[in-house]
């Protein structure tokens, strides 16, 4: 129960930061970098998940993604649907073995695992548009867009945690327990 | 780690492969279900950024002013796209008439669309208009305004679209020089500044063409292709001579940004 209901808010909360980032325009002074609010607020699911709950919103996740950017060029879908659904399942479980830590109130670690998931999660998708076009190029501004939504999903982490962690016991068997270990 | 979550683990992955050797018609599908799921939150998102950008206007005008005046602007628009066309149609005609020739021409026939949602993603170049297939849009179908080219619808749900635009890299339009006999093939760049309207790459240009800043750009029209000849693409900006071709940086005659109101080429009249 506690991992549906957790997944259920989690799954909430990552399309409403679709919606949030839908809404956000690029940030000029940092080359055209994006806010992407999503892998922040998986990272913070799947730390706060038992792994049940956190493969559900990883699944979600990934779909919502993948739906949300699916191109087709020529006839050729650049990143498949279920790509996306991998790299969170494989996030996921490594966020997931600091749930422990995380219970006892150690919520830090999702400063640098909100960042380093932003910043790979961008850095997938340009490895795996690449290789669909002409070849990798490189530019300055591409660095800025895949390390800057990174380090900016590391400044909210905190913020995120201040909303979300007073919502906590309003779910139904609390999942910050302790109990099952 | 427990033989339930292994098993778990093992069933998100399998269905994720599933999932990824779907043909890209199902998967457009999918992504056309999911838009038209997403639409009302865009379209009430569209609807608090308007409302909070006429609170000024409102003030000033009144409502059924404001809606004849975006009717007639509409129209306006139509007209002057069909203008453009066909004065193309008229220089075209005039060549073949010299040249005692014919070619049949279509004229096209547009729908008035609206921009719900800009791209909000870091390495495409798209927005989603307010049209679907119930309005007789289809894959694949040019999008264009009274000033130039848009781009090309993609995804086409119930009663949304996904246009992409004519800067992103994977919108590829085959493209002649006013003025001369030089084609090639125009599209955007991988990551464009995103302070402008952004540039597009005309390559494959003889080497010797020695294109002039400000030249315009058209569409050329190929057979079956997916753009009909003589819509203005932009100018060229800057052209350089590479070892094996000639390439020309082109400025965007639509700056989509700014862009509202599109039109879509659903067909001939």
């Amino acid at each position: 129960m506690k991992a549906v209901a957790g997944a259920l808010a989690a799954c909430v909360g990552v399309f409403a930061a679709f919606l949030l980032q839908q809404a956000l325009p690029a940030i000029h002074v940092l080359h055209g970098a994006r806010f992407v609010f999503v892998p922040m607020i998986f990272c913070y699911a799947a730390m706060a998940l038992p792994f049940p709950g956190m493969l559900l919103a990883a699944f979600c996740t990934g779909l919502l993604s993948d739906l949300m950017y699916l191109n087709v060029a020529e006839g050729r879908v650049e990143i498949a649907v279920g790509c996306s659904i991998v790299f969170f399942v494989i996030y996921g479980c490594i966020a997931n073995g600091f749930r422990l830590s995380f219970l006892r109130g150690h919520w830090w670690p999702v400063v640098p695992l909100s960042v380093i998931c932003t910043s790979s999660f961008l850095l997938m998708q340009f490895a795996m548009i690449s290789l669909r076009r002409d070849g990798f190029v490189y530019e300055q501004a591409i660095l800025w867009r895949i390390f800057a939504p990174g380090l900016l999903a590391g400044l909210f982490a905190p913020l995120l945690h201040a909303v979300v962690s007073p919502f906590a016991s309003l779910i139904p068997e609390n999942p910050w327990s302790t109990r099952e270990y | 780690m427990k033989k339930l979550n292994i098993a778990l683990l093992l069933a998100v992955v399998a269905l994720a492969v599933y999932l990824s050797v779907l043909s890209p018609g199902a998967m457009q599908s999918m992504q056309a279900g999911f838009l038209s799921f997403l639409a009302p939150f865009l379209r009430t998102g569209t609807a608090v950024q308007e409302q909070i950008g006429s609170m000024g206007k409102g003030l000033k005008t009144l409502d059924e002013v404001e809606a004849d005046n975006r009717k007639l602007t509409e129209v306006n628009r139509v007209l002057l796209t069909t203008n453009n066309l066909l004065r193309e149609i008229e220089n075209e005609n005039n060549r073949l008439r010299l040249a005692l020739e014919y070619r049949e021409r279509s004229v096209f026939r547009l729908m008035a669309a609206r921009v719900i949602a800009r791209d909000a993603s870091t390495w495409w170049n798209t927005v989603k208009i307010n049209r679907g297939f119930e309005d007789g849009v289809e894959t694949d179908q040019p999008v264009l305004t009274d000033v130039g080219l848009v781009g090309k619808t993609t995804t086409v749900s119930k009663n949304e679209s996904i246009v992409v635009l004519v800067t992103d890299e994977t919108c590829r339009v085959a493209a002649k020089v006013e003025g001369t006999r030089e084609q090639g093939i125009l599209s955007g760049m991988r990551v464009q500044d995103s302070g402008s309207g952004g540039e597009l790459q005309l390559n494959f240009l003889t080497k010797n063409a020695a294109l002039e800043p400000g030249q315009k750009v058209y569409t050329a029209g190929i057979s079956n292709g997916v753009f009909p000849s003589g819509i203005l693409i932009g100018k060229v900006k800057e052209f350089r001579t590479r070892p094996l071709d000639g390439q020309a940086i082109v400025e965007p005659a639509v700056d989509i940004s700014q862009t509202e109101d599109v039109f879509v080429v659903v067909g001939a009249k």
